[in-house]
């Protein structure tokens, strides 16, 4: 459902694709620990394969990220999202939108795929209940039309979990 | 944060919405603001009178650049520190110098890293060649860039990180280092050097808007397309303040001026206003049928006194549509527009069917109210297109024709002023009427009487500037008695303006002074011939002074022992009557 937003979107810029290059390079010589990218040829979208860690309450679990860059990225933040069947956790919705500051209003460019994917894997352990967070269907009611989670307006409640 | 604490007034609303007004407290609620002035704690300023002195300054742009470098100076200056930190901490602290100064002198620690301001600037690393965080690439440390900390970043990925966030925003005033654990702050001076000129310019227009919006003691000029802010002295008084563009606005709700009204009977009004525009729409017609042809009439002065086209000539009031001679002072008649008979006082009548009687009112009630405010609102600006026209054209020709220098002509200016003035406040004294409770007999009373003197004084005045000008404006030549019309004019702006004056007076003391007699008598120089009679059956309770007499001897004032009010129907009845004449109800 979110193909068609990227679709729309517009080609990759000079510097995003270098960029990209970069970090696609670095992350064949240094993955982040517990991911893995199947690379492709398509440089704009990444998907990325999430093992839960050890001693958590995702252990062993295996889920897709999706990363979508924009034609200005990195000064735009990429669009990550779950792939269907995202992880149950309080501040992810069923349709695989997550809630956390460093994907929207607290991008900056000096973060990258491999730092957006230690973020949400440490967001996945230091979860302790695994449940949707409180308004789930309300939110995911009102995306329906396959709306970027970058177009919410996030309120972040907690950063603890 | 900032914006919300400066509404005090308007934030009540919500409160007194159901409660109405019991006694002065709601009232009265700005007596403190008013008599007060100085019991305030703020920066610099040294208010101790007020009313005379002017309470505010009206900011052009290059004054708010003047003023927010020169605050960055003192700061810079104090602190020791650059003047783009200054700025940052400035900006963080709501312009506000000792907010400033305290945090900083309490605890400079916390206040720079609140900010991001570091205490040691870290240098670029010397090595030759360095890889910017953001594109990764290397580059000889000469074309890197870095905040205080240190963190290299080449001069494209600067020019796109600070690009994206002037796009994004005022938020680009607090921008920091790209590095996520950074935190240092990025100031003007990287800006400058590190940006197009476009962006530049969107960020000095930010920091100019935050000097003004980010300040609690300045606001921008709520008229369309106006450039001016005006910085008030808070606590310093009446809140009504006037542009350089020539809008009158209240600081502190930013609507229209509004005084002696206050804020939060004004904010009650306007949102009343758009609950009912509906059922008003018809109000705003600008025709009426003649109460005497029934053809339309369509009112394009500004008085309320109207002569229907010929044949019919017939003269009425274009608020009742009564008779004029029944209020203009040929006949000694009274001028009872602004009353609102709530009951038709026939005889006492039981309390339920008085209730009934008052819940079929409420929309009458509030039609009565509204129509006048309306009324006088587009009086105002018909007022305003009229003294605009005399200042650009007709005083001109009027010198021409009468042979007189312009400079004589000025009273016709002073009356037309006035006008304008007093047609903006017998308005909001219409939506403090509204509001003013049914039971408070006295206060009523004593705020309807002043109320209708202030009333015909300027309809007096309004139709003299209006009717009887046109006549010296048509003539061909100098006419002999246009000496005796400066004196009219000039003793009819004089009177209304005393009117106006003790009007005010009176709202903004919450009309305390009833029950006391106190209340300065207005001079009767062509005196109102209004009592507060009913026209069926009063007579004149009280002589009343002749038009013509220039004797300025003083006019009775509310309480001087001669009337005594009906606790049923607020009657002013004389001192010699035990029943009321009204409704016949027991003394
Ligand atoms: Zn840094
Ligand atoms: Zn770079
Ligand atoms: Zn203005
Ligand atoms: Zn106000
Ligand atoms: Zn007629
Ligand atoms: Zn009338
Ligand atoms: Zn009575």
């Amino acid at each position: 459902m979110t193909s068609s937003s990227a679709a729309s979107r517009k080609a990759l810029s000079k510097i995003a694709c270098n960029r990209l290059q970069k970090e696609l390079v670095e992350w064949q010589v240094n993955p982040p620990a517990g991911f893995k990218h199947k690379v492709t040829d398509n440089l704009q979208r990444w998907v990325i394969e999430v093992i839960g860690a050890p001693g958590t309450l995702y252990a062993n679990e295996k889920y897709q990220l999706q990363v979508d860059f924009p034609e200005h990225y990195p000064m735009e933040a990429p669009q990550v999202i779950f792939l269907h069947p995202a992880p149950l956790h309080p501040h992810i919705y069923s349709n695989g939108h997550i809630c956390l500051d460093i994907l929207y209003d607290s991008w900056s460019p000096a973060m990258t795929v491999s730092s957006v994917c230690i973020s949400i894997l440490s967001m996945l352990s230091s979860s302790t209940a695994k449940q949707r967070p409180p308004d789930n269907d309300r939110y995911v009611r009102n995306c329906r039309n396959g709306r970027s989670p970058k177009e919410t307006r996030w309120w972040f409640h907690d950063d603890k979990v | 944060m900032g914006s919300e604490e400066d509404m005090h007034d308007a934030n009540d609303v919500q409160s007194v919405e159901d409660d109405f007004y019991t006694g002065e407290t709601g009232m009265g609620s700005e007596d403190d603001d008013y008599n007060f002035g100085d019991n305030y704690s703020d920066d610099s300023e040294d208010v101790t009178s007020h009313r005379q002195q002017q309470n505010y300054t009206i900011l052009s742009e290059a004054d708010i650049r003047q003023h927010q470098g020169e605050n960055i100076n003192r700061v810079s200056t104090v602190l020791s520190i650059p003047r783009y930190a200054a700025c940052i901490l400035l900006r963080h602290y709501n312009w506000s110098i000792s907010r400033v100064h305290d945090e900083w002198f309490a605890d400079e620690e916390h206040v720079r890293k609140a900010v991001g301001l570091l205490e040691r600037t870290v240098e670029l690393s010397n090595a030759r060649e360095l890889t910017c965080g953001i594109c990764f690439e290397n580059y000889p440390c000469g074309r890197m860039s870095s905040a205080s900390c240190g963190h290299p970043f080449c001069g494209a990925c600067w020019r796109g990180y600070i690009s994206t966030s002037v796009s994004d925003g005022p938020g680009c005033l607090m921008l920091r280092c790209p590095d996520p654990s950074c935190g240092a702050a990025v100031g003007q001076n990287m800006i400058d050097v590190l940006t197009t000129s476009e962006d530049k310019e969107k960020y000095s227009r930010y920091l100019l808007r935050s000097y003004v919006e980010d300040n609690r003691k300045i606001k921008w000029c709520p008229a369309p397309g106006c450039e001016f802010a005006v910085e008030f002295v808070i606590g310093s008084g009446s809140y009504d303040v006037c542009c350089s563009c020539s809008y009158s606005f209240c600081w502190n709700c930013a609507e229209e001026a509004h005084r002696p009204v206050d804020c939060a009977t004004v904010a009650k009004w306007i949102l009343k206003n758009s609950a009912e525009s509906e059922n008003m729409n018809w109000i705003l017609a600008n025709s009426k049928p003649c109460p005497k042809c029934k053809r339309p009439i369509e009112k394009n002065q500004g008085c309320m006194h109207i002569t229907c086209t010929p044949p019919c000539k017939f003269e009425f009031c274009w608020l009742c549509l009564g008779p004029w001679s029944e209020h203009g002072e040929r006949t000694g008649g009274f001028y009872a527009c602004n009353r609102y008979e709530a009951a038709k006082q026939e005889g006492a009548y039981d309390e339920s069917e008085r209730r009934r009687e008052m819940a079929k009112n409420s929309l009458e009630r509030y039609t009565h109210y509204y129509e006048r405010w309306a009324t006088n609102q587009s009086s105002r600006q018909k007022a305003l297109a009229d003294l605009h026209s005399m200042q650009t054209e007709k005083l001109e020709k009027l010198s021409d024709t009468q042979s007189q220098p312009e400079s004589q002509l000025k009273f016709i200016i002073e009356a037309w002023l006035q006008i304008v003035e007093c047609r903006r406040v017998l308005k909001w004294t219409y939506a403090y009427g509204f509001y003013l409770p049914e039971h408070e007999h006295a206060k009523r009373q004593f705020f309807e009487y002043l109320q209708g003197e202030a009333e015909s004084g300027l309809e007096r005045l309004h139709q003299c500037a209006e009717k009887e000008l046109q006549v010296y404006l048509d003539a061909e030549g100098p006419m002999a008695d246009f000496n005796d019309f400066r004196t009219k004019l000039a003793g009819l702006t004089s009177v209304t303006k005393n009117y106006f004056e003790n009007l005010v007076r009176a709202l903004e003391t919450g009309l305390k002074d009833v029950g006391t007699s106190n209340n300065q008598a207005t001079c009767s120089k062509g005196s109102s011939s209004k009592s507060l009679g009913n026209k069926s059956k009063s007579g004149k309770i009280k002589a009343v002074a002749g038009s013509s007499s220039g004797s300025g001897a003083p006019s009775r004032s509310f309480d001087d022992g001669n009337l005594w009010s009906c606790d049923r129907c607020t009657y002013a009845n004389p001192r010699s009557t035990t029943t009321c004449q009204m409704c016949e109800h027991h003394k």
